[in-house]
């Protein structure tokens, strides 16, 4: 395909069309959810269980694995506040297209939110 | 058939095509026409330009990119002059390309849901196809298996063998005989039921379908509990071989589902009667038919993932017709493929899991704390569930009467745990450590020639990192192998010595295949790190990622 448009402009195009719906897709302060568990250090070990149970194949166990893209310790670098949001979200709806299952009916929430605790507590620092 | 026979039938492009299927050759010489080289899966070529004596002489002589990145399983077919292969995530293409130059003759790039990644274990992976009777036969991630003209590449019939939404995949070539083509299937992961599924070559109607688990009323449905055999997996991922004089096709059937094994069985070592049949088990099946002639279960009531689908590479030894087997539990197994009675079963990696296997009931002497159990952790248990050997594939060299098979050094920490069935979701029922050397010395693998008759190690290459990838063997007294820095080696078979060595770039996981154009000896390796099962393996796995970038590429040498 030859562009109509300088390659340049073409991308501050995109990027504006981004950033402008960029608002939209973020999800709003009071729409974050919340971990029931948030802070409770006495969950992380069966948090930890449970991950390698249910998501170490792909994640590594105690999420320790080589591949960038699927480094849940990486949450709070990649995602920052919306961490949580991301991956309530993603855990529920999955990524099919990238492997991911949809979770939701499957796991109770309790069971995701006590895996959230465990990956929150082994965060990379930025 | 004779050398100057097919190199005759060679120049003839179809003729050469129908010939590859006629006649159910021992070895692979001039061409290489199925996925173990012959139909006895034991990629030994009978070409001897390329030897000991030159190797180190061997230069690039094209390439080709796959144009996918995910790990790259495919072992390429050699029919008459053109190259069948096949790429990973799907497979995204199936290439036809001119074997002495390269060029691309035809691709087939098929359309795929977008959603099937989520239902397939261990990576997007493809082994390559079959080619019989001018046509192309490949499986496909969506659990459809397609049949191509081999000429041009166009869809001559599509099948939907099982559904991916439950679970099912097709990763490996089926086996091609008389009109049939025979499919496999994946699954072990997600409580399917297994089964191998025969096609008619030109309709693709469905000739006959054998599950590998009894259902109500069959024999041996009274080894599982309950309904547990519903979702009992022993699915049939890998490749199958093909025995033309008996008519027999054989193929391993994988772990029972789900790992943790209360809901199948016992839960203790005290397993029977829920040997959970015929899970972790060689199988042979009529060609005609597919009625069970035999089935020999190597570990009864799995609960470690020693899923038995490894490769059965035939050969006629001294001890007879055998069946050979480098099962994941770690014994070696020598099988008469005729009758299924076992010949010998000896550790071909450090073992503990059991002391041995008892010769007279073929049924492994278990060490009970080896065992996990639900909630019960058992520790240091060896080899993990990667196994002794995985599915790269080991070769049998008629010359040195060894094989060469690329092994795994690494123990496991393994629970069971409860878990709900849901379709099309992962149904492991397990808690495992994978990060763990093995028992004997500090490295993750070696590369061992090993006799099949004696019983015994002749030789080990130690390597630091896991998953080397499959042999090839050849009458230049060579063995070939790769490994996830990229390296390709060529050793000499009787001494181990490495001869040659060539850097890919990219982690090889398939053995080389070899053949001829016009009389010139070639050489051809698919290189692609692998992607998918190094996650299970927390740091370890993380050395492997890290030892070389993914990629996708066909390298072919020359001298």
């Amino acid at each position: 395909m030859v562009p109509k448009f300088p390659q340049a402009v073409v991308s501050r195009a995109a990027l504006a069309v981004v950033l402008a719906l960029a608002p939209l897709a973020a999800p709003a302060e009071d729409a974050r959810p919340v971990n029931p568990f948030e802070g409770k250090a006495e969950i992380v070990p069966e948090g930890n269980g449970l991950f390698n149970q249910y998501c170490s194949h792909c994640h590594g166990p105690n999420a320790e694995q080589g591949e960038r893209p699927r480094d849940l310790r990486r949450l709070k670098i990649r995602y920052g506040d919306d961490a949580i949001a991301v991956f309530y979200k993603t855990v529920s709806t999955g990524r099919q297209e990238k492997g991911m299952p949809i979770w939701k009916g499957v796991l109770p929430d309790e069971v995701l939110w006590k895996i959230f605790t465990f990956l929150s507590s082994i965060q990379t620092e930025p | 058939m004779s050398r100057v026979t097919r190199t005759v039938l060679t120049g003839i492009a179809g003729a050469a095509l129908a010939a590859a299927a006629s006649f159910a050759i021992a070895d692979a010489g001039n061409e290489w026409p199925h996925y173990g080289g012959d139909q006895w899966n034991t990629r030994y070529s009978t070409l001897n330009q390329i030897n000991t004596g030159n190797v180190s002489s061997l230069k690039v002589v094209w390439m080709h990119s796959l144009g996918s990145l995910e790990s790259q399983q495919s072992s390429p077919l050699v029919v008459g002059d053109t190259m069948y292969v096949t790429t990973s995530t799907g497979p995204k293409f199936v290439f036809a390309l001119d074997a002495k130059t390269g060029k691309q003759k035809w691709k087939y790039e098929p359309e795929l849901p977008n959603d099937y990644f989520a239902t397939v274990c261990c990576g997007l992976d493809n082994r390559g196809v079959a080619v019989a009777n001018g046509k192309v036969f490949v499986g496909r991630l969506d659990a459809k298996l397609v049949a191509l003209d081999a000429n041009t590449g166009k869809e001559l019939w599509v099948v939907t063998v099982a559904d991916y939404k439950k679970g099912h995949a097709i990763t490996s070539p089926p086996v091609v005989y008389k009109n049939l083509v025979v499919t496999g299937i994946a699954g072990g992961e997600y409580g399917i039921r297994g089964f191998v599924q025969a096609y008619d070559q030109t309709t693709g109607k469905s000739v006959w379908k054998t599950y590998t688990i009894p259902g109500t009323g069959e024999p041996g449905n009274d080894t599982w509990k309950g309904d547990s055999w519903k979702t009992g997996a022993g699915s049939t991922w890998y490749v199958g071989s093909y025995d033309a004089k008996r008519n027999l096709v054989y193929y391993g059937t994988s772990n029972g589902g789900p790992w943790g094994g209360q809901t199948r069985g016992n839960d203790s070592s005290n397993i029977l009667p829920y040997t959970n049949l015929w899970t972790s088990s060689e199988l042979a099946f009529d060609g005609d038919t597919g009625k069970i002639a035999w089935g020999y279960q190597m570990t009864p009531s799995d609960v470690w993932d020693f899923d038995g689908v490894n490769e059965g590479v035939l050969a006629d030894l001294s001890v007879g017709p055998a069946l050979m087997k480098a099962d994941r539990n770690g014994f070696f197994y020598v099988i008469n493929r005729e009758s299924g009675k076992l010949i010998s079963a000896e550790p071909f990696v450090p073992t503990n899991w059991a002391s041995g296997v008892d010769k007279q009931t073929g049924m492994p002497m278990e060490d009970p704390t080896k065992r996990p159990q639900l909630g019960k952790w058992a520790r240091n248990v060896c080899p993990n569930l990667i196994g002794g050997k995985n599915w790269e594939p080991m070769s049998y060299s008629k010359q040195t009467g060894l094989v060469y098979i690329p092994t795994f050094n690494m123990c496991m920490d393994i629970a069971s745990k409860d878990e709900e069935y849901s379709p099309g979701k992962f149904y492991l029922a397990s808690e495992f450590n994978l990060d763990m050397v093995g028992s004997v010395g500090s490295n993750l693998s070696e590369f061992v020639a090993w006799d099949p008759v004696a019983n015994k190690k002749v030789w080990g290459i130690k390597e630091d990192l896991p998953f080397l990838g499959g042999a090839m063997t050849s009458a230049g007294g060579l063995v070939f192998y790769g490994n996830q820095k990229g390296e390709l080696k060529a050793v000499d078979a009787k001494t181990g010595n490495v001869l040659w060595q060539f850097n890919i770039g990219t982690g090889i996981l398939q053995s080389p295949v070899t053949y001829t154009v016009g009389g010139k000896q070639y050489l051809a390796v698919v290189a692609g790190r692998t992607k998918g099962p190094p996650s299970f393996f927390g740091k370890i796995g993380q050395r492997v990622i890290d030892a070389s970038p993914e990629g996708g590429v066909l390298v072919v040498f020359a001298l």
